[in-house]
Parts: C-alpha cells; structure tokens; sequence
C-alpha cells in the first residue's frame, strides 16, 4: 500500500433536514476512507446505516454538509459546472435496481452510445467500435443493440449498466448492492462477470452490501459501518476471523450459514433492539444502546478508533480486548441471556 | 401490415363507441371543407326552418342555412380552435412545469404559487377578463382559453418532471456527467411530453365545452363562421316551435364532449401510473364540474 490512494474520503458528513423542525437526520457522520488502485473494499452494515447515501455523497447525488472527496488527489468539493462533471467522471455509480436505472425508451446501443457521447467520444466509428467492445466485455450478444432495454432480463439490464459505467473509463466504480434485486442463478454470473472486470481493467471498486458472504468473497479489506460511523475496518480475512468491534462480532455472527449442521448451533439471537434514530443519536459510542459490553465510560464520548494491526481499527474502547479475544460480545450476551 | 397490429391491438383495448364518435369527429373535422355539401353561410330565406327533407338532410335554420353543411364545418372550428388552445396551454405548462420539476427549490415554489392563483381563479372568469379587454374573436378566445388552461397541464407536467427526474436513470446520467442540457432536453422532456400528451386527450373534451360556451355567450367565434355553442344560441329563440334546430348542435357537442372524456380517461388509465392518474382525473372531473356551473351561472 505504498501506492497514493486513488479515492481518498476525508471527514465526510451528509445530513437531511428532519421532519421534525430544526433537527437533522445524520446520515453519514465523520466519515474517512481510502481506495487504492485496482482493489475492491467492501462496505457492510445494516439496511438504514448510511452505506448507500455513503455512496451517492461520493458521487455527488447527495450533497455533503463538511467533508472533502479526494480523487487522484484532487478536491472535488473546489470544482463546481462542468470541470466537476468531468472530473467527478472517473467516479462511477452502479445502481441497484437495474430496471429504473436504465431509460426505458433507449436502446441498449443508445444508453451505451450517450454515455460514450458524454465522455468525449466524437466519432461515430469509434463510438460505435467501443459499444461492441463493451456489450462483448459484459458478454452480451451485439445483437442486443437493437433491443430496448424494458424487453430484457434484470440480468440482461444489470449488465448494460456495468458496460454503461465502464464507458467512460472509470478509476473508482461504487457499487450499492449491485446483484441484490437479482435471481440467485443470475447473481453469481453477475458477480463473476463484474470480479473478472474489475480484474481485466484494474478499477478500484467501493462495494456496498448487505450480504456479508459475497463481500468476503470478493473483497480485500472490508469497511463496517454503523449508524452514519465507521466502527471498524481491517482487512477482510482479519476482521471477519476477528471481528474487534462487538457490533462486527454481532453482524458477522447472525449472518446464517450454509451449512445446516453448524446453522443449528450457531449462536443466537443476537442482535437485540432496534437502530436508534439518526436524527437524535446516542451520545458517545453509537452503538452503547444494543452493546452488551456497554459501560457507563461509552456515553461520554466517541471512542476513538484504535490501531490493532496493520490496516485494521475498530472505535470500541474495548478494541485491543476483543482483538486478543479476552472479551467476546457474543459470550457476554448469552451470559447476561442466561 | 405487422406495423399496426401494436396499434390495433391498443384500439381494441379502448371503449368502442368513443373511439368512433372522436375517430368520426376528427375525419368530419379535418376534411370538412370537402365534405359539407354546400355552402354553410348561403341564406334562403324562402327555405328557412325546414324540416329533413332530400336537399338539405338535416333541414335548415332560421335563415334557410343548410344544417348538415354547418354542423360539419362546425366540427372543424371546434378541433382547430380546441387544438390550437390545448397545443399553446400545453407548450406554455409542460416548459414551466418541467423547468420546476427539474430545479426544485424556490424556483419550483415560485412556478408553483403561480400555477396555484391560475387554479385558484375560475379558468371561465379568466377568459372573460381576457376577452373583456382584448374585445371578441376567434384568436383572442383561443388565447384566453389557453391562458386560462395552461396552469392544469403545469400542475400535471411538474408532477410527472418530479416523478422522472427522481428515477435512477437519471440519477445514472447525472453521474455519467451528463450536462443539464442533455438532461432536460434529452429525457425530460420528451418523458413529460409523453405522458401529459395523454391529458390533452382527456382535456379535449371539457375545451370543445369551453369554446362552446364562450361562442354561445357571443364572446367566442364570431358569425357568420359557424359553431356548435353560437348554432345554439342562433337557434334559442326557436326553441318552441323548432327544436330540432336546437337539438342538432347540442347532441353533436354532446357526443364530442362525452367522446373525447370517455376515451381521455381510458388512454390515461392505461398509460399512467394509477396513483397520479386518480388524483389528475379527480382534480380534472371537478374542472368540468366547475364548467358546468358557471355555466349554469352565466
């Protein structure tokens, strides 16, 4: 990682008016994070945490209230018009639901054709040269051309998208739970077709999801989120084998498992209440209200992240504990169930 | 062949007998120059108020016009002056409704308060105003109708700009880097047209009404160019002795009106989503009610 950072996030923070008056919905609170080229970070927490509006504040659909985003380097919150748009290019969105993002009206040769107009592409030669490329690169028949995108498959459609975003030559690509509203058979084409990719051309990829096996899978390190915050990030091998905050440790924990011999004696129930409400959020540590190893210290003030080992932190005062596996939340909640 | 069998299969899906009156009204009124039979404004005064009869099929008015001949070209005013009001309120509601569904905020505010004092007002109160400083005639009452119109079709171009604009698809674009321009022009606004294309259908029917009403009020078209609304009133005074004479223009207006209603609102069903298709209807149906009153008020 002697590399600089191709997107570097710096203290980002995203909130929305409340609908109560005067109060704000924190939806992304103090956030940093790094990418460096060619590799694929995952993002995981609970539905409701802040991943996606994470996402759409990198990329500009959201607006960000204080915070910097560094692309090679380059502040993007400085630029404004059109030298935004063409920097802000290099970061690309690939949606979830890939049956509004594309327009129904267009052709799949004319959404990939506006995107290359988009990013400069004059000719008509070379416009079109390159759409072949792309729909042969996601591996679809140029045959489809010609079609609209309404009369294909959501796997069809997902994989439009992809070419889509690669059409502008992207460096970072972020991906919000980009096979989720897809069929299971479907989903590991997917996958595989966008892991191969990413691969081939070397874009560093942000990808968020909920489903934690699949992150695993595909990612090198691994960013936990919780409530707008990250509470821990590391290096995905580490932090899934020791999780060091006690919310990873729960996460991880309640994910079922595939095989039914060890799903029997998995550990359970473990996540206890709800998510507390962005709007008025706990003091101190975000996650005291449902921690089980929450003592009267956490509601003072934010623990900080610490260190644990290279590349990996997690913001629990009990950090260097969990880490060494002196505490576990998981025991502590059974003992305290029992 | 294959061409038209997506549009075929789509005729058949709406209701038949307004299919052909409208299908009727459109053919009458496009081509009435060729089709009437003779001279809509000669007078005879010695064959005036005659019955049916093989001269004159439909019989004659008071001043031995040929009513057949009127009733047609009557059917023509009445497209033109309802296409010319619907084109202009349309173009001026889907530009601003568009322009607000697009930047939000206090520009939408703004169009959108305006928009509100046009509802707010009686769009029959509003082309009186604009007919009683401009004086009667045909072009002034095309432009007081679509003045009185426009903030309708606003209403309903921002609500469906608004629902476009929040897709993904946009969103995709947005970050693609795609200029402001390529967005409103490029999927905005032939989305919005699309879809609000689909309410001037429904609309037809309550403009004929309109244009009816101010002919008949002596504000609108002007004789000796004849009219659904201004044959009525012509005929009025006959009421008694004559009322085929009434009868006549009033059933054609009738058949228009409910015609283009009945096909409007199936177009709209079947094409926009249900929610936004409710409320638009519902708002327009009050519209039309709003019609009949002033009407019945005047």
């Amino acid at each position: 990682m002697t590399q600089a950072p191709v997107l570097k996030v710096e203290n980002l923070q995203t909130r929305f008016k409340s609908v109560q008056r005067g109060k704000f919905v924190h939806a992304v609170d103090d956030v940093s994070i790094e990418l460096y080229p060619g590799e694929i970070v995952g993002l995981v927490g609970e539905s409701g945490c802040g991943k996606s509006t994470l996402g759409r504040t990198i990329v500009g659909l959201e607006k960000a209230s204080s915070g910097r985003v560094l692309l090679d380097g380059v502040d993007l919150s400085a630029l404004s018009g059109a030298a935004l748009r063409d920097s802000r290019r290099a970061l690309q969105y690939v949606f979830q639901d890939p049956y509004s993002s594309l327009n129904d009206r267009q052709t799949v040769g004319e959404a990939i054709d506006e995107a290359l107009v988009i990013a400069g592409t004059r000719t008509l030669e070379e416009r079109d040269r390159r759409t072949k490329e792309l729909l042969d690169q996601v591996g679809l028949a140029s045959a489809v051309r010609d079609r609209h995108t309404r009369e294909l498959s959501g796997g069809q459609r997902q994989r439009v998208a992809i070419a889509r975003s690669l059409a502008v030559n992207p460096r970072v690509l972020i991906c919000d739970e980009p096979v989720s509203a897809l069929d299971l058979s479907i989903r590991a084409q997917v996958m595989n077709l966008f892991l191969r990719l990413q691969k081939d051309l070397g874009v560093a990829c942000l990808f968020i999801a909920h489903d934690l096996a699949l992150v695993r899978q595909a990612a090198s390190r691994v960013y936990v989120m919780y409530l707008g915050r990250i509470v821990e990030h590391g290096p995905s091998q580490e932090l899934y084998d020791r999780p060091s905050h006690p919310y990873s440790q729960m996460l991880l924990a309640s994910a079922p498992e595939v095989d039914p011999r060890i799903e029997k004696h998995r550990r359970g129930p473990l996540m206890i209440g709800e998510v507390p409400s962005p709007t008025n959020p706990p003091s101190g540590c975000r996650f005291r209200t449902r921690c089980p190893l929450a003592v009267d210290d956490c509601a003072k003030a934010m623990p900080p992240s610490h260190g644990l080992s290279p590349g990996h932190s997690a913001a629990c005062i009990f950090a260097a504990d969990l880490h060494r596996g002196k505490r576990s939340a998981l025991l502590h909640q059974e003992a305290s169930a029992a | 062949m294959n061409m038209l069998n997506p549009i075929l299969a789509r005729l058949k899906k709406m209701p038949r007998a307004a299919l052909i009156t409208i299908g009727l009204f459109v053919a009458l009124g496009t081509f009435a120059p060729w089709l009437a039979p003779q001279d809509p404004s000669a007078q005879n005064l010695l064959e005036a108020g005659l019955g049916p009869m093989a001269a004159h099929w439909l019989g004659t008015d008071h001043l031995g016009r040929d009513t057949f001949s009127r009733l047609i070209i009557a059917a023509n005013t009445s497209l033109v002056s309802v296409g010319s009001v619907l084109g202009i309120a349309m173009t001026i509601g889907i530009v601003l409704g568009t322009i607000a569904g697009y930047h939000r905020g206090w520009v939408d505010d703004l169009l959108m308060r305006i928009v509100d004092v046009g509802l707010s007002v009686p769009s029959l109160i509003i082309s009186l105003a604009v007919i009683g400083i401009v004086g009667p005639g045909y072009w002034t009452m095309v432009l007081a109708l679509a003045l009185a119109w426009w903030p309708m079709s606003g209403r309903i171009s921002r609500a469906v700009a608004v629902s476009i604009m929040s897709k993904p698809h946009i969103e995709a674009l947005r970050v693609l880097g795609a200029s402001p321009w390529r967005i409103y022009f490029g999927h905005l606004l032939p989305g919005t047209i699309g879809s609000v294309m689909v309410y001037a259908t429904a609309d037809a029917g309550t403009a004929a009404l309109a244009v009816a009403t101010l002919s008949f009020l002596g504000l609108g078209i002007q004789p000796p160019t004849p009219e659904w609304g201004q044959m009525l009133v012509d005929a009025l005074p006959y009421l008694e002795s004559d009322p085929r004479q009434v009868l006549l223009p009033g059933l054609a207006l009738t058949a228009a009106v409910i015609g283009f209603n009945t096909l409007g609102e199936s177009i709209a069903l079947n094409r926009i989503p249900k929610p936004l298709t409710r409320r638009m209807l519902a708002a327009r149906r009050l519209e039309v009610a709003s019609w009949d009153k002033e009407n019945s008020d005047a």
